[in-house]
């Protein structure tokens, strides 16, 4: 130790391979897109210097505005949803019957697998003609198509593909309560709904805050499912964020502008999390026992 | 900045895990996106080296998901290869902005005339033709035969009069197969149904659709077609499948298929039942076949000219393109070699004269300028909305064309 202290580049020489990675993955193109949402570029011609023109005529962009809400509709559906089913999951294989670690893993196959691959067959399975939904229903609904049907659909397969990573959370939370506090609770006199009220959830809380901050991340970035079932149709109504800055970047070859939306994009995360953070902290313990 | 832009670079490159190898002298890099065909361009430049000792061609395939991304980070960073090959919608970008070396060939008379036109931009000509594709009916022998139907001339007129198509297309459609593919398919079918009523899509670069009446005319001809005549697929199951319409046609449950050669192989190895292959419907303006083509373009930052100049001669030269004919691929972009093309087919009892002849006829330019690409894409999810019946056709096609033209914006 006191040597190390001595001389701190050993301590840097043993960061240094992630290091590389961080800047070189994380930091860097974070710096790259700052400064690429001040230029107009591209990709072929010379980059040139506009200052916050690109944030100007993004920021009053109808197509950004209708798209942000999208987002906001698309978070507020999967991030309650996707938290609620893991935690009902989670407490349902918490019970420890035979067979529940088989369906531990069964749950999070979904989450394991390539979200366009998913996309792709679910997009099969939503089929109105020869689709597996329709023929289970036997009535025809045309699920990615119709305005007020597609992007609940594209949210309800997302919450789909990530109840089983939220579930194992949520396991892994449970595992850490110890059993007294539960058996005290039952020898006071409290059912098991009064356990899970005001005994369970309060000391899930750190899990409750990481779930939700890394699950409104991701729900606010989702692009791949979007892209494989409806690529942002029809009319726009499932058009997220993350969709519209790549056809900027890549199909209207417009990267300073969508440099400045992932800018924007990138900001509000920040104060959202933020957010989320002061909320819980004054909320949270991690203290168990 | 500079240095910023070429780390971003880098890390683009990262990210695609490519590595351009340093190119010595008599070294060609070669790009497409087909893999098919790359297999014929091996051919073709194995008998190009056995010509040329001093030049060795490396055929390189990037997959058409990342092409056009692809390719514009490498122009970025002076890492494109030194001929690639371009699509009408994305070669205006890079011949705008001097990416693009202009061909200046004598050969140019034997050339594919359409395809010529398709990449002169500027009064320059871009790249080599390489291969083309029309538009022609493929039918289902025994449905057409059992409805009492000429596929051979349908004519389809908005007006309704003498419209012998649309009889035929409800005599088609039983149960469940549907008489013919109208659908928000661009080559295949809108655009051809705009060209045979005599509008227009573009004028020069800027979309002009909304604002000419015959352009409207046959959209709302084809949107019927879905929504009130039931002769076709609904929009709902076309829409977010683009090959739906192949699919159901090879499953024999869609009996008129109008299409282009790119389906022949999907066509031939899939259908279990006679088929046959018709000229395209005629409209009032007779038959007006979208014609594209992919050609070979060769990068300003070549750092080999003589050689790349010579890898261009030979692929616009009949034996350059030979193998992609014989091969079956495509219809090849020198006329000379098209017969090895036609006698392919004809093997597999397949003719191919309806192609030709909407070649030869009055053709409908597929989309140009440097972002045809993001025009063509903003229009596709409002007209989507038009198919599906959620849109009338005429606020629909404004307001695609108003999104259209604010993605070509600069």
């Amino acid at each position: 130790m006191g040597d190390a202290e001595k001389r701190p580049w050993v301590g840097y020489a043993f960061l240094a391979p992630s290091l590389v990675g961080v800047v070189g993955f994380l930091v860097a193109p974070v710096v790259v897109v700052a400064v690429m949402s001040l230029y107009r570029w591209d990709l072929v011609s010379p980059a040139r210097w506009v200052g916050t023109a690109n944030y100007r005529v993004v920021l009053t962009d109808p197509a950004l505005i209708r798209s942000l809400a999208v987002t906001a509709l698309f978070v507020v559906i999967v991030v309650p949803a996707q938290t609620g089913l893991g935690l009902c999951t989670a407490l349902l294989l918490d019970r420890r019957l035979p067979g529940s670690v088989v369906f531990r893993a069964i749950f999070v196959v979904p989450w394991i697998s390539a979200p366009l691959a998913l996309g792709v067959v679910w997009r099969w399975i939503l089929d109105p003609s020869d689709g597996a939904l329709d023929a289970l229903l036997g009535q025809r609904v045309e699920w990615l198509t119709s305005p007020g049907l597609a992007l609940p659909a594209v949210a309800a397969v997302t919450v789909w593909t990530n109840v089983g990573y939220v579930a194992l959370f949520f396991l892994a939370g449970l595992a850490g309560i110890p059993g007294q506090y539960r058996e005290a609770a039952r020898i006071d006199g409290a059912g098991s709904w009064q356990t899970l009220r005001l005994v369970t959830l309060p000391l899930l809380r750190p899990t409750t805050f990481f779930v939700l901050t890394t699950g409104l991340i991701a729900a606010f970035q989702t692009f791949d499912t979007v892209y494989a079932m409806t690529r942002g149709g029809p009319g726009g109504r499932t058009d997220v964020i993350a969709s519209l800055i790549y056809r900027e970047a890549f199909t209207s070859f417009r990267m300073g502008r969508a440099a400045a939306m992932s800018v924007l994009l990138f900001l509000l995360l920040i104060t959202v999390t933020v957010a989320q953070q002061r909320y819980f902290r004054r909320r949270t313990t991690y203290e168990v026992a | 900045m500079r240095v910023l832009l070429r780390l971003f670079a880098v890390l683009v490159l990262l990210g695609g895990c490519s590595v351009t190898p340093e190119k010595d002298t008599g070294t060609v890099t070669f790009r497409l996106w087909d893999e098919q065909v790359a297999r014929a361009y091996e051919e073709s430049f194995a008998a190009f080296t056995k010509q040329n000792p001093g030049i060795t061609v490396t055929v390189e395939v990037v997959p058409w998901a990342d092409y056009w991304t692809k390719l514009a980070t490498d122009i970025g960073s002076g890492t494109a290869p030194d001929v690639l090959w371009t699509n009408t919608s994305n070669f205006g970008l890079y011949a705008d902005n001097g990416a693009l070396l202009p061909i200046e060939d004598p050969q140019r008379a034997g050339w594919t005339p359409s395809v010529v036109d398709l990449y002169t931009r500027g009064g320059k000509l871009w790249g080599v033709p390489q291969l083309w594709d029309t538009i022609a009916l493929y039918y289902n022998k025994d449905l057409v035969t059992k409805a009492g139907v000429d596929p051979a001339d349908l004519t389809w007129n908005p007006a309704g009069t003498g419209d012998t198509f649309l009889p035929a297309a409800r005599a088609l459609t039983t149960g469940n197969v549907y008489g013919f593919n109208a659908s928000l398919d661009n080559q295949g079918v809108l655009w051809d149904f705009v060209g045979s009523n005599g509008g227009a899509w573009q004028d020069g670069d800027a979309f002009v659709f909304a604002d000419r009446p015959k352009t409207v005319e046959a959209v709302q001809y084809l949107v019927d077609l879905i929504g009130e005549e039931h002769v076709a697929p609904p929009a709902a199951d076309t829409t977010t499948n683009g090959d739906k319409t192949l699919q159901l046609f090879t499953q024999g449950r869609l009996a008129l298929f109008q299409s282009g050669p790119y389906h022949l192989r999907a066509i031939h190895e899939g259908a279990s039942f006679p088929w046959g292959i018709a000229p395209m419907l005629a409209g009032p303006a007779g038959r007006v076949s979208v014609v594209h083509g992919v050609a070979a373009a060769a990068s300003a930052a070549t750092r080999n000219r003589d050689a790349t100049g010579q890898v261009l001669r030979w692929l616009g030269s009949a034996e350059g393109v030979r193998p992609i004919a014989e091969g079956g691929y495509a219809f090849p972009g020198v006329t000379a070699a098209e017969p090895a093309f036609t006698a392919y087919w004809k093997k597999q009892g397949v003719d191919l004269r309806p192609f030709l002849d909407a070649a030869r006829g009055t053709t409908f330019p597929a989309p140009v300028g440097p972002r045809a690409g993001a025009g063509t894409t903003a229009a596709g999810s409002v007209l989507e909305q038009v198919f599906l019946g959620q849109l009338g056709v005429e606020e629909g096609l404004r307001r695609a064309q108003s999104a259209a033209n604010d993605a070509i914006e600069e």
